[in-house]
This record gives C-alpha cells, structure tokens and sequence, in this order.
C-alpha cells in the first residue's frame, strides 16, 4: 500500500528505542512516514530550485527539513555521493561504509590543497548574433553546407533575414594560437610543451578556422624541411592530433595533407644524421596513413587505391633506394591483411629476387646499405607473416593432432636446418641489428625445441634460445652504440612475445587444405620464399602439419 | 420485486449514512404497517427507483467499483468520436483524480494506490506535476492537511464542453447508470456547454490547470482595470525630445565618439577583440539606420495613456540621467535583423555554491549569491583595467579592491548566515540587496563595500529581492507566500500581498512602478497593485513553478519561465497569454526584454541563451483579433554556452546582452 514496507517503520523504531511497537501501528505508520518523505523531498527541490541547480544535493535536504524547523541530519554535507554497500547476506540492505578515522592519521595528513578562489572569466557569447569560434564557446554545427541553409531558412517563412554568409576573419586568439603552435613544432626545443599543445589540438573545439592553415604549414615544412628529421615527427604528430580531434572536418583538407604525409613515408631521406631514426619516423607515418584510410576510406572511395598505387609503385621501382621500399612495405602493411595479401604477396618472389644480392654479406660491402637491406628484409617478412597469421587464426581451434604428426614434421625440420645455420651465421657476421637476428633466431628456436619435441612449451623456447646469438652479436656491433642497441633488442623482444603468442593460437591443418586451398597455397609459397623464418608466424599445429 | 427487500436498502442506505433516527422512523413505520401496502413512498412501484436505491446500497463499500466504472468510462471515451474525443477526454483528469481521493478518504488506500498507479499514465504527459504530489497522499488525514488536495475538494472544475460532446457524456452516464461516475461528475465538474464545434485541442490551455477554488475568482479579477501605460515624463520623452534636436549629423558623430567609448570599456574587459569590436561599430552604424525606419513605423501605433506615479519616486540626479540619456541616445536598435552581442561572464571554481547572479545595468558589477552566505562582488572594470595596466605600463590607482590579501579581486560581502538566494543592483549600482534563507533582506553598499541596513519582516528563506525600476523601492518573495514592499529607509515593509497558494518564487516590477508580478510555485502568476496590495491579475496557465519574470518595456506584456522551459508571453491587460515559447528543455531561470522591447533574451539550465523575437508578436495580435491565428513569436537565435547553466541575463542600456553564469563540470 506505502512504498514505506512496514519493516521499514519497525527498524526505525527499534532504532529509536522503541521495541514493542506494534505491526498494526507499524502498518498505520507506513503510509504517513511516505507522506512525510514526500513532503521533505518537495521542499527540497524548492531549495534546489533556487540555488539554480538541477541535481539534488544533500544540503538541500537540510534546508528543506529547515524549513520544516526539523534538526538537519548532520554527516552528510560532502560533496561526494555515497558509497553504498550491500550488506552480505541481504539482497535489498545496502549502508554507507563509515570508515573509522584515526586521530593521529588525520593530524598527520598533509593539508589538502587550498580549493581554487572563485574568479569571473569574460567572454563574447556572441557579437551581432553571431557566435564566434572560440574555445570558451561550445563547438558549432561547423560549416553546414549553404544549399542546406537556404531551404532551412526559407521554410521558417518570409520574415527570415538571409545573411550573406560571413567573410573569413581569423579572430586575434586563434591567430596567435596557430602561431605558437606552428613554433613549437619547428624549435623543437620543449618536448613537454609540445606534446600539450597536441593534445590541445586533439581535443579543443573551436579550431576549425585553423585547418586550412596547418594543411598549408604542413606541406610547406614537409617539402622544406626533409632533411630536419626532428621537424618532419613533430609534423607528423600535429596532423595525427588534427585527425582525432572530433570537433575538426577535415576531409576537405585530406587532398593537401596527404601528399606530405606519403612524402614522410616513401621519401628517400629523412633527416641528414645517421642517428636519425628514420625507421621510426616510416613507421609512425604507415600507422597515420592507415588510420587516414580507414576513417575516410568510405568519403573518399579512390583514396585508398590512389594510396595503394603510389606505394606499389614505390616498391616496384628497382631504381629506388631500400629506404623508399621499406616506406611503402610498412605503409601497405599498416593498411591490413587483405592489401598485404593482394599486392605485397604477390609480388614477393620478384621482389624478394632484387634484395638476394643486398642481403648477401659477401656481395654487399657497404654496410649501411646492407643494414637498410636487412631492414626491408624484416619488413617484408613481418608484413608476409602477420598476413598468413591472420588468414590462419580464423580457423576455429580443434583438438590437437597427434604426436605422430609432430615427429613427422620434425624431420623436414631438421633437414632444412643447415642451411638455416649457415644464414644465422651470416647474418651475425654482417653485424646487422638485433632485430634481423631475432627475426631469424625465431625458426631456431622452434627447431630446438621440436627436437626436444616439448610442443606446449614453444612459448618460452625462443626467447631463452635468442641468448646466445645475442651475446656472439654484442661485441661485434661496436659501431652502434650500446643505446640503440638496447632499445632495438627491447623492440625486438616485444615483437617476439607478439609473435609467440601467435604461435600459441591452435587451429587445424585439416581446415585449412579443406577450407581454404588459398591459404595453404601461400603458405607453401611464402615458405618456399622465406624458408623457415616464416614459420614463427604460423600456428605450431598447423606449421607441424605443413611441414 | 419484493417490497420487504427495498425496504432493507432503504433502511441499511439510512444507517450507513448515519441518518440512524431516520431510519428508525422509518423501521417503525414499517413495523406499524405491517404486511399494509398502504406505504405512501412510491418507491416500491417504481422499478427504476428501487434499481437506483439498490445500486446505492451496494457500491458504497466497494472499492473496486470506483476501477470499473472509471475504466469503462475512459474505454468509451478513448473510442468515441474523434471530433469531440479531447473534449471527452478532458473530463477524465478530474474524474480520474476524485475518484482516487475518494478511495483514499474513505481508508482504501491499497486500492486506492493500485488505481492510481494503472491509470496515472493516461495524465503523466500534461499533470505529471500534480500526479506527484496526490501520490504522496495516502490517508484521509492527509487530504485534510495537503492544501492542494483540500482545493480539489472544495472546488468545481470548468470545463468548456460542446453541446454534442455533453450531450454524448450524459447519454452514456445514464445509459449505463454508472451513479458513481454521475455523482462525481456532478459534484466536481462544473460545465459551460456552449453551441457550436468542439474547439481544437491545442486552445485548451486552461482546461490542463485545475487551480482549485480560484478560477472563479481569478475570472473576477482579471476584470479589474490596469493602467499599464509608461509614466508620464519619462526618460524616453525627454530623450525623444532632445533627441528631436539633434540632427543626423550630429548623432552620428555622437554614435562613434560613444562607440569608441564603449570600445574601450570593452577593450579594457576582453584584450584582443579590437578587430571585431570595430566591425561592430559599423555595424551599429547601419543597425540604426534601419532601426530608425523602424522606429517611424512604431510611432505611428497610438502609445498608452500615460499614467501618474502612485509612489513617491526618488529624484533623479542630473549626472545620472545625463548619463542615462546619453546611453539611450546611443542604443543599438535591436530587431530580428540587428542582433545584439552577447558578453558571457562565467563563474569559474565555484564548487557548485553559485545560487544566484546578478549583473548591475551597465554591465561593470557583477555579483554572485553563494551557498555559503557570501556574497561576492566582481568590478570588471577594474579587472580588466589591471589587467591591460600591465600592458599600458601605467600603473596608476589600482588601489585595494583586492582587500587585505591584495590577491582576491572581487568584494566579499559576509553577513548572511544563510544560502544567499538573490541579489539585486540598485539602477545606478551603488547598492546591493541579497536575500537569504535566513530570512532576512540585507542592504549593501558597493562604494563603502559594507552593509547597511538588515530587513527583517519575511518569516521563512527569502527567494528573490529586485529592486524597482527607480530604485528606492524594492520588493521581495518568501516561502512563506507572501510578496512585500520595502522601502530602502524603512525597516518594515510598506505592503505585504498575501494570495498565492505556495511559495512565490520570484517577483518582478511594471516599469511604471505601479505594480509588481509574482510568480509562484502555484504555478500561477499574479499581478499586484504596490499602492492598495491588491491582486489585481492572475495568470494562469503554466505547468510547473515559475521560476523567472520579465516586463516588456512599454508596459503591456510580461514573459514568465517556468520549470519545464517553457516560456509564456502575456498580455496584462487581457491576462491572456499571447504564446507559449517552447524550446528551452530545462529550468528556464532568467529572462530580459531588450531596451526597446523587441527581443526577449532567456537564460535556462540547459546551458544555452535564446533570443526571440517578441515585435512580431505584438503585430500579430493585432492580426489574430482580425483574423484568428497568425501565429506568431518565434526563436531567432540560440547561443550554446559550454556548459554553463545561464543564471542572469541583463541588457544594458545600450542594449548589450550581458550573460552570467557558473561553469559547471559536464556529469561524466
């Protein structure tokens, strides 16, 4: 009859002090102690009314039970809303946790930190009925179309004033704003500072007026600035923030953006120091890139081929230098697996032909040039992989086959694993970096430990096995310094946990001869490119199968 | 039929009614004749007669007799005609909500509650508000206390019905001798049948208020005569005078010199906005120019008779009104084609204690309530002064606004010990009254930044004080429903309106300092007369509280904001409202008529700032009186804050739109 359930009123009166209370009093009481509920809660938002507020707070039920000249229930007054438990073995009972406070704890607490002053800031909301574009003011509809407009306007019937739309006037703050940005993206000098602003420009409305103008400082430093490694990244960043920040449209600005963004990322040098990491630099821009045709892939329908057509034709190019292929090689990769599959794949085996003489020790003397070698090398193999990885993770886990299937593919191992040795060795001797060796310390490890035939523990195999080569490497790369170094074996060895839990995904040889010919068809031939490096990237059962 | 039977319900309807010597008379009559027909009551021959006493004695007891025949009358009225179904429809709230007070005062609460709740759907959309608090009501001894349940009682609903539709209503009453929905129908309802077509539903703003015992009453006062016409010698006169002088050349010169002059105030509030305010200087150029037109065109409407001041008005220095003639010499002509600027000051840091905002009229204090009793004065031309000394490398008298710790850049004002509910500037802004929960109405000076004077006259919290047009006089609201009249000299109020049925919530006065509104938690608005204390109008027609009150400036209408967001636009002479404003979704918590009174600016909780036109109203009306509904006011603009719930509006005399309100964090 009362949302008050007479168990309610008896708590309270045992509460009070009161133990002999009837269930019919407790029953007539029910209802009135609602009323009174209500009542108080009324008053309330009264109070709350007028202290223009629309959350109900627990002051204004002090001063509703003010009003009533009822002691206010005292304890409650913080700001934070309660933290209610349940009771355990109740389903309905909930309570505030009341922690208890020791004396001493809260004498000794440092003082909290004084809560800001109360300060009026000013601003236009609007000049001549017109809301400028400024941080304080909420974002816009931004730029809807004028055709739109037009039939907005006259549907609301003749006594609507059309206003010519509004030249461009770049207000004072969004002036200075653009051009503090624009130097602290060229001095390069403050980090810190720097990566606030981005963040500011991942996140601030208002900005829009300014995207025209940073496409424009973008392709102008970009073709300016190639040789100053440190600008281009700090470019790179700006228009990665400029994409996230969602009050910002800027598909009309992609056709001048992304000439300069795919220059990051084929061009044949970036920076003119040797410590430059350009490397990174190609890898950050092949991620923007793709994050570029995925989220406008769908406006843009021809961006993602355009895109696709110069990077083919990038990497195709024999005349171009390693740096540029391995641009285009991570910019296709970083666009998926179906790209991968359709146009790096299947161009490997000419491509993969070209590189022999580079990759070979004893041809290649130059050993910047073999290094870049190397490193188009493990690009192309990690995008190979991950794309085989890809097409054989979705096929559904299934029992694991029998240890009979295992000992047979051991022995192909074993026969193919002299040559692998021998390449090892080459390798190390060529003093590439650590990131080819692991790439090739990979199928060692899987050999090692399909000798041991301990198939469950391939997760761990590899990573304790990739000691040795590492060791025998150090003392020979004393041109590098120890840092790069360390950073690579570190790169190297997050990729390599990458990788071993891909090996430990389990599906079946079965499915894949019945399900996809494709893909067994391009194991076989990624195999038959790559030899055994391939195979870290491939579930074991399936690998075991394979072989 | 047995007669004997009869009899039995005759006698036991008797009893139960507690007529129990009457129906021993009438037992003894019975013993007297008996077995004699001779009875001389002809209720035995007649068949209807004893179907209706037997239907009497049964359905008294029977609660669930009140679910059925409400639920078969709401049955047929939902499937009868579509034309006459609103009006049909009408009837049911009222049916609806005695049939549940009926339940509950007679100690059925359990079905009571379990008919209220599956039928509450069919109102939540238009009485949510009155459905709420008649849940609450659950035995007879709370419809005694509960004011707004005793008012239902009492009282008898109007109800404008079509002949047709009473007719249908009636038929079917008797048809199905549903006596129980008759009874309540005829005891609740009061009907004014008129001939012709059903009106259309959406004029029924009266019908979805049943404002209890005064709609009679509300109807006789609305009789009374207002003098809503501007007093005489006005500021506007002599502006019109001396402004007839001058010559065009001269005004436009006048024009930029002021322009330039509120260039600066403006320059020294927001640094680096030159480029724009120049524009707008042009621009306020050609906005006069068309204005001008305008204003030709205005002033052919024949104005009101102008009226004597009932109250003693202070004098007006001439430095005062030189500056205020010159301000209105200079004013931006708004229309729906020249929009006015807008300048936001947002309360930052506030920790959600700002309760009220006020801004004085020319735009330079600004003063916020918090609910720690404090009141905080801002001087933005002070700040903005300190702020471009720096720039200027002139430091010259930035002397201690900052108070003792010489950081604090606003005036705090401590006396309250109370939640601060409201504050107000006098017209030249040299004081200050707030008003708080405890009670009281203080009086502050801005130049001595002290208080002078407490009023204590209001018995509970103090919700809103407003100063009159000419200062002096002020008046203010309390929860405890009454409205008083002060004068700044005196530390007793000179009037006190009594009337309203709840809390009133906000006031607000004629510019002719005739008279004052209230608005109130009775969701009515009321108009009263500041020399006798009489109510003079009352407004009905809202839905939830009024929070909010605007007065045009010529006098004739007046907006009030409510709860919901919705706006109303009345007429006071009618006390018609002209249109409703929708558009605001929350608490709409400040309202201002620009300077000439063509726009309306409100402010709401759902952090934006609209600006309606409110010209073309006043032509339509003229219009809908010809030839019924041209409709009318519309929104022009919103202006989107971030996050900021909008507490003051203020247009200054030039008729720039200041805006105040506390950033508050968006619920994540």
């Amino acid at each position: 009859m009362s949302i008050v359930p007479k168990e309610t009123v008896e708590v309270i009166a045992q509460s009070i002090g009161i133990t002999n209370l009837l269930p019919e009093a407790a029953l007539m009481l029910a209802p009135d102690v609602e009323y009174r509920v209500r009542e108080i809660m009324q008053e309330a938002i009264k109070c709350m009314r007028h202290s223009k507020r629309t959350t109900l707070t627990a002051s204004d039920v002090d001063g509703a039970l003010n009003l009533r000249n009822v002691e206010p229930i005292y304890g409650f007054a913080s700001g934070a809303p309660f933290r209610f438990r349940k009771a355990i073995g109740h389903r309905d009972l909930f309570y505030t946790d009341d922690r208890e406070v020791d004396f001493k704890e809260v004498i000794e607490a440092p003082l909290p930190k004084a809560p800001l002053d109360t300060e009026i800031v000013c601003h236009w909301l609007a000049i001549e009925g017109v809301q400028p574009a400024i941080p304080e003011n909420a974002p816009l509809e931004v730029i809807r179309a004028p055709a739109e407009n037009r039939i907005h306007e006259q549907k609301d019937g003749p006594l609507i004033d059309i206003r010519l739309p509004v030249k461009h006037v770049l207000s004072r703050e969004l002036q200075l704003y653009f051009q503090k940005i624009a130097e602290l993206a060229m001095s390069k000098s403050n980090p810190a500072l720097f990566k606030e602003a981005l963040v500011s420009l991942a996140s601030d409305s208002g900005l829009h007026p300014l995207v025209p103008y940073f496409t424009n400082f973008i392709a102008d430093e970009v073709s300016r600035g190639l040789n100053d490694f440190q600008l281009l990244f700090n470019l790179m960043h700006t228009v990665r923030s400029l994409l996230q920040n969602p009050h910002i449209h800027i598909e009309p600005y992609l056709h001048q953006l992304m000439p300069s963004v795919v220059t990051c990322l084929v061009s044949k040098k970036l920076g003119n120091r040797f410590s430059d990491n350009h490397w990174e630099l190609r890898d950050f821009t092949a991620n923007l890139v793709a994050l570029i045709c995925k989220r406008y892939g769908a406006v843009y329908i021809t961006l993602q081929s355009r895109l696709t057509k110069t990077l083919v034709n990038a990497l195709l190019d024999s005349k171009k230098a390693l740096t540029q292929h391995y641009g285009a090689i991570q910019g296709l990769a970083a666009l998926g697996h179906n790209v991968v599959r359709l146009l790096l794949v299947s161009n490997l085996e000419p491509y993969l032909r070209l590189l022999e003489p580079e990759l070979d020790a004893e041809k290649q003397k130059n050993q910047t040039k073999s290094y870049e070698a190397w490193r188009v090398y493990g690009a192309l193999l990690r995008a190979a992989g991950l794309c085989i990885h890809d097409r054989l993770k979705i096929f559904p886990p299934l029992p694991s086959p029998s240890p009979s299937f295992l000992d047979k593919g051991k022995g192909k191992i074993i026969n193919i694993e002299p040559q692998k040795r021998k390449l090892s060795v080459d390798s190390s001797k060529n003093q590439s970096p650590r990131k080819i060796l692991i790439t090739m310390d990979g199928p060692d490890g899987v050999q090692s430990q399909d000798h041991t035939g301990s198939a469950p523990m391939q997760v761990d195999n590899p990573v304790e096995n990739e000691n040795p080569p590492q060791n025998s490497v150090q003392p020979s790369s004393s041109e590098q310094t120890s840092d790069a170094n360390e950073s690579e074996s570190r790169n190297g060895k997050v990729k390599e946990s990458g990788r071993d839990r891909a090996i430990t995904m389990r599906a079946i040889l079965d499915q894949i001869w019945k399900d996809d010919l494709d893909s067994g068809r391009l194991l076989v031939k990624l195999h038959e490119l790559y030899g055994d490096r391939i195979l870290p990237f491939i579930p074991s059962t399936e690998m075991s199968v394979f072989l | 039929m047995d007669p004997e039977q009869i009899n039995e319900f005759v006698v036991g309807y008797l009893k139960k009614k507690g007529f129990s010597g009457a129906a021993k008379d009438l037992e003894d009559y019975h013993h007297q004749n008996n077995g004699s027909s001779l009875s001389s009551i002809d209720y035995h021959n007649d068949p209807e007669l004893t179907k209706l006493i037997r239907s009497f004695s049964q359905q008294e007891d029977d609660p669930t007799r009140y679910r059925e025949s409400y639920s078969k009358l709401r049955s047929w009225a939902y499937n009868s005609l579509d034309l006459y179904k609103h009006e049909l429809l009408r009837v049911m709230y009222p049916v609806f909500i005695h049939c549940y007070m009926d339940l509950v005062g007679k100690g059925h609460t359990q079905e009571a509650r379990a008919f209220f709740n599956s039928f509450r759907k069919d109102h939540e959309m238009v009485h949510l508000r009155d459905l709420q608090k008649l849940e609450g009501v659950l035995s007879p001894s709370h419809l005694e206390e509960m004011e707004f349940a005793r008012s239902l009682r009492k009282s008898k609903v109007n109800i404008k019905i079509c002949q047709y539709s009473y007719d249908l209503l009636l038929q079917y009453l008797h048809r199905t001798e549903s006596t129980l929905m008759l009874g309540i129908i005829n005891e609740h309802i009061n009907f004014q049948v008129y001939s012709g077509q059903p009106t259309s539903s959406s004029d029924d703003i009266e019908a979805v208020t049943i404002v209890g015992s005064f709609q009679d009453t509300a109807n006789h006062i609305n009789q009374k005569e207002i003098q809503w016409g501007l007093l005489e010698d006005s500021l506007e006169d002599r502006l019109e005078k001396t402004g007839g002088l001058l010559s065009d050349s001269e005004k436009g010169q006048g024009e930029s010199k002021d322009g330039d002059a509120d260039d600066s105030k403006k320059r020294s509030t927001e640094i680096g906005k030159q480029g724009s305010s120049i524009k707008k200087l042009k621009k306020d150029k050609a906005g006069n120019a068309t204005a001008k037109v305008a204003r030709l065109e205005t002033s052919t409407v024949p104005p009101a008779p102008r009226v004597k001041p009932e109250l003693a008005l202070p004098v007006m220095s001439t430095d005062v009104e030189q500056s205020i003639l010159e301000d209105l010499r200079n004013r931006v002509q708004l229309s729906s084609v020249a929009m006015p600027s807008v300048s936001f000051y947002t309360f930052i840091n506030t920790h959600n204690g700002l309760n009220c905002a006020s801004i004085s009229h020319d735009g330079s204090l600004v003063a916020g309530g918090f609910s720690d009793s404090s009141i905080k004065v801002w001087d933005m031309a002070k700040i903005g002064q300190s702020g471009s000394g720096a720039l200027q490398g002139e430091n010259d008298t930035n002397d201690s606004i900052g108070g003792p710790n010489g950081r604090r850049n606003y005036t705090l004002l401590l006396g309250h010990s109370g939640p601060v509910y409201s504050a107000t500037f006098s017209p030249p802004g040299d004081f200050v009254l707030s008003s708080s929960a405890d009670t009281t109405i203080r009086l502050w000076s801005t130049k001595l930044n002290a208080n002078l004077v407490c009023y204590k006259g209001h018995n509970y919290p103090v919700w809103d004080v407003q100063f009159s047009p000419f200062g002096h006089y002020f008046a203010s609201c309390s929860h405890d429903r009454t409205a008083r009249i002060w004068s700044m000299d005196q530390i007793q109020p000179l009037r006190i309106m009594a009337g309203h049925l709840s809390d009133v919530d906000c006031v607000q006065w004629h510019p002719n300092c005739n008279y004052i509104a209230t608005g109130s938690s009775d969701k009515t608005v009321r108009l009263w007369d500041v020399q006798t204390g009489e109510c003079v109008r009352i407004f009905i027609g809202h839905r939830s509280m009024v929070l909010s009150l605007a007065m045009s400036p010529d006098g004739r209408y007046m907006a009030s904001g409510d709860e919901d967001g919705t706006i109303m636009m009345w007429d006071l002479s009618t006390a018609r409202c002209i249109t409703p404003l929708m558009g605001h979704n929350s608490c709409v918590w400040s309202l201002c008529y620009s300077g000439e009174g063509s726009l309306l600016a409100s402010g709401s909780a759902d952090c934006t700032v609209k600006l309606w036109d409110v010209t073309s109203s006043t032509k339509s009306t003229k219009a809908e009186e010809k030839n019924g509904n041209s409709n009318r006011l519309r929104s022009l603009r919103t202006f989107p804050t971030k996050s900021t719930p909008v507490h003051a509006l203020r247009f200054s005399r030039r008729n720039l739109l200041f805006a105040a309100g506390a950033l508050s964090k968006p619920a994540s």
